[in-house]
């Protein structure tokens, strides 16, 4: 049960990694906002289910779409600008969130956030999520949407001069980014049946960039070995769980520092890949 | 409202202002610099905070002594930081976003150490100036605000003139306009770099020492950098008068609002009046657009 | 035919003219060289002709179009593309995919059947990849397709910055000093790479460059640009006769 219990919670921070991977790692998009997306997403799947009655998986459905909706709208205005001020707004969207779930309180709890949901997820669909949303990045990754990030990442001059729209596609990475967190949220909300306000704050958001830069900005299976790592790290350690977030800044200025490609150097574990090495190469 | 309310609160919201106005500007300074969002400030204003509460309240109940100690561990603090976590990644011209990640993850350290640490406790500087209010006519000033706003007036403006007059100011701004160019002219970056640093951590380590005093310290004080990364967006990113003017206004504003609509409805206001902002003048009150160059 | 029409077009920064009344007339299938002393504005011309920099003043027409106010990488799309002066090339991406990414916004699938990797993502992947090979092949650089370019000597990188270009289906190729940093003898075959390449895909370039002899040789016309003003324009011979363009290089050595 212990091991269970484990493993869902770490599986559904790794679903949020994954939506952070896409914007951060491959677009070089910070945003310190993301933990509000995961909380737009847990309250729009809880109050849609408990204040209208809404079936489960039109629940989660209406939380991607006000993800990506929320996306859309946060990055119109963003996303033209530079890099910092992307960060900053996303910054401020994050307090913006916590502060409208707090006063909108007849639909939201308030303070005492939002309980009695019932438990609808559970591990095989945490793991099946796992499973397409890889799927769906790692495609992305491997053809023109992922060339295109990563060119932006690199050098978004140059990009444009080779005919991307960097703007539109910065846009599209958003709102891709930022439902694929809200469906975490959602999650969320159904596995843990208790949300409130506070419970993603920006640290949250830094934690979930940071993770991908120690995972390497290159590499998903990498981010997800790293998000694995941090997340059960807690549960088996008890004692030093404290000090989890202080052991993790150190190894994080460690890795920039010395290993600036991040624990797998960009390399994917893919079967063929894997043969590869075997072969030697 | 009443107009003699309404002039309370915007006095108030000054006060507050002349703090958000020096996280301002030691944001922007960083920022005009080497280009990036610096959270470690906000760790730089958390670790003072902590630190002028131990001097005060263990070494030596001096008001001006602590204080300058503190100012000066600030800048120390920061100088410490861009040492071990930007200088290597400067040096192997790494990206940017290196930096960044770098700046949120000292910002993490600091505030997660002092949670593990010393976060189950408040704590409170001693009194240094009995809590009497000034009247001015049907105005009441609070003394401690009123130090407040006297010491961020009294820093800043020293600092916009080393900026502006000193020759390490000018090696500061030269640096700011091309971080290449100065070099080969035998202005030693690394060196112009670190004083920038210093000055930006003394503005921290006087922010924590004035949040301290006027609040109470906690881990998450240096979240109260929020603010004063928002006064530099609105001042326009670097601009020292812009940031001061933002930093006043929103603290104007902040202290207004809650007043007049309540304050869990403020920072909803406030913060969709900044997304709104960049909307129709991204370059913020002051500042200019930095062009990409090709 | 004409392809390209430049109109009085500027660019300040700040207090600092970049560019001032700049005109020019391009035909098609010609070779036209931009030369002049540093600062002079050169590269300016090009920022302004694919939208790196929005123009102050003046107008640019393309195929009879004005694209003046069009973003850049609608440019691209009609046909404009371009190297730089300072190798940019994408340091992320291996060889091949630098390529690729130049011919992306040619592609057809839509993100969703890239989300679901449905069959027409493949095929036109594939197709993509046969038309990066045969690029990277038909200047010679099919050896370096899995390398990450900053690995690959300069000389190279200039080349696939070249060839890059040709992914984008180019109409017109400005090429932003192209023999910057190559010896004499990589100079030459430059040329012949140059010329080589707008015949068999019938292009149109503009060249801005130092070298004297690469610009003497290979272009039909060429502009002299001093302090952002054009002080000269004519074939080869007779710029070379130009007492203006003499004394501004002359004055650029003293």
């Amino acid at each position: 049960m212990f091991y269970l219990k484990v493993l869902e919670i770490t599986s559904l921070y790794t679903i949020l990694v994954l939506g952070v991977y896409l914007m951060t790692g491959l677009t070089g998009l910070f945003s310190l906002g993301q933990g509000a997306f995961v909380s737009i997403g847990a309250y729009t799947a809880a109050i849609a289910y408990m204040n209208f009655g809404a079936p489960f998986p039109l629940a989660l459905a209406l939380a991607v779409i006000i993800g990506a909706i929320l996306g859309f709208l946060v990055g119109i205005p963003t996303l033209r600008l530079r890099r910092d001020y992307f960060l900053l707004v996303t910054f401020c969207l994050s307090e913006m969130v916590r502060a409208a779930l707090l006063y909108l309180s007849q639909l939201t709890g308030g303070a005492l956030g939002m309980a009695g949901m019932p438990k609808r997820v559970g591990l095989p669909l945490i793991l099946g999520s796992i499973v397409v949303i890889t799927f769906i990045t790692y495609s992305l990754k491997r053809s023109r949407f992922g060339r295109d990030c990563i060119a932006i990442r690199d050098d978004e001059l140059a990009a444009s001069m080779m005919g991307i729209n960097v703007y539109a596609h910065k846009i599209k990475v958003f709102m891709i980014s930022s439902a694929i967190t809200a469906y975490g949220g959602a999650l969320y909300a159904f596995n843990i049946l208790f949300i409130e306000p506070n419970l993603f704050n920006w640290l949250e958001s830094a934690k979930l960039i940071i993770i991908t830069f120690v995972g390497g900005l290159n590499s998903i299976a990498g981010v997800i070995i790293a998000s694995t790592i941090y997340y059960s790290f807690g549960e088996f350690f008890r004692f030093i769980d404290v000090w989890r977030d202080v052991l993790l800044a150190v190894v994080v200025v460690l890795v920039i520092i010395f290993r600036p490609g991040g624990l797998l150097q960009g390399l994917e574990l893919l079967p063929s890949k894997l043969r590869a090495m075997r072969r030697g190469r | 409202m009443n107009w003699n309310i309404l002039l309370q609160q915007i006095l108030n919201g000054i006060s507050l202002g002349g703090v958000y106005a020096l996280m301002a500007v030691g944001f922007g300074l960083i920022f005009n610099v080497l280009k990036f969002s610096n959270f470690s400030h906000g760790g730089v204003v958390t670790l003072s905070a902590y630190i002028g509460f131990f001097l005060s309240q263990h070494l030596l109940p001096s008001f001006l002594v602590t204080f300058l100690l503190t100012a000066v561990a600030g800048g120390l603090a920061a100088v410490t930081i861009e040492r071990l976590v930007f200088r290597p990644i400067r040096r192997k011209g790494y990206p940017v976003s290196m930096l960044i990640v770098n700046s949120i993850t000292v910002a993490m350290l600091v505030q997660q150490f002092f949670a593990v640490t010393l976060g189950s406790d408040y704590y409170t500087y001693p009194v240094f100036i009995k809590e009497t209010a000034l009247h001015l006519g049907n105005l009441t000033v609070s003394k401690i605000y009123l130090l407040m706003l006297g010491i961020s007036a009294v820093v800043l403006g020293g600092l916009s003139y080393v900026i502006r007059k000193t020759k390490i100011g000018i090696a500061i701004r030269a640096v700011s306009s091309d971080i290449s160019t100065p070099s080969l002219m035998g202005v030693n970056v690394d060196f112009v770099i670190s004083v920038a640093f210093f000055f930006s951590g003394v503005l921290g380590g006087i922010t924590g020492y004035l949040l301290g005093m006027a609040f109470t310290v906690d881990p998450f004080i240096g979240s109260m950098i929020l603010k004063g990364i928002i006064a530099s967006i609105i001042g326009g990113m670097g601009s020292i008068l812009g940031g001061v003017i933002a930093g006043l206004l929103l603290g104007a504003a902040e202290s207004l609002l809650i007043a007049e609509i309540g304050a869990a409805l403020t920072p909803i206001v406030i913060y969709g009046a900044i997304i709104v902002l960049l909307l129709i003048r991204p370059q913020g009150i002051a500042g200019k657009i930095a062009e990409v160059k090709a | 035919m004409e392809i390209l029409r430049v109109e009085g077009i500027s660019k300040h920064f700040g207090g600092v003219v970049a560019l001032e009344g700049f005109s020019m007339v391009q035909q098609e299938n010609q070779i036209t060289g931009i030369i002049g002393p540093n600062g002079a504005g050169k590269t300016t011309v090009f920022n302004l002709i694919t939208g790196a920099t929005p123009v102050d003043h003046g107008s640019i027409l393309f195929m009879d179009r004005e694209i003046t106010k069009l973003p850049a990488h609608r440019r691209a799309d009609q046909g404009i593309a371009r190297t730089f002066q300072n190798i940019r090339l994408f340091r992320n991406l291996s060889v091949l995919d630098n390529m690729k990414v130049a011919h992306d916004m040619k592609v057809l699938y839509t993100l969703w059947e890239e989300m679901l990797r449905l069959p027409r993502v493949g095929k036109q992947e594939r197709r993509i990849d046969e038309k990066a090979r045969h690029f990277l092949a038909y200047l010679g650089l099919e050896r370096f397709g899995d390398q990450k370019p900053h690995n690959l000597p300069y000389g190279i990188q200039r080349r696939l910055e070249l060839a890059r270009t040709l992914m984008t289906e180019p109409r017109i190729l400005l090429l932003d000093e192209p023999a910057a940093g190559l010896n004499p003898h990589e100079v030459r075959s430059l040329m012949d790479t140059i010329r080589k390449i707008q015949e068999d895909n019938a292009l149109t370039i503009v060249i801005v460059e130092h070298h004297m002899e690469l610009i003497m040789n290979i272009c039909s016309l060429i502009h002299v640009l001093d302090f952002g003003k054009k002080i000269a324009e004519g074939e080869p011979a007779a710029i070379k006769e130009n007492e203006q363009v003499l004394q501004a290089y002359l004055g650029e050595e003293v």
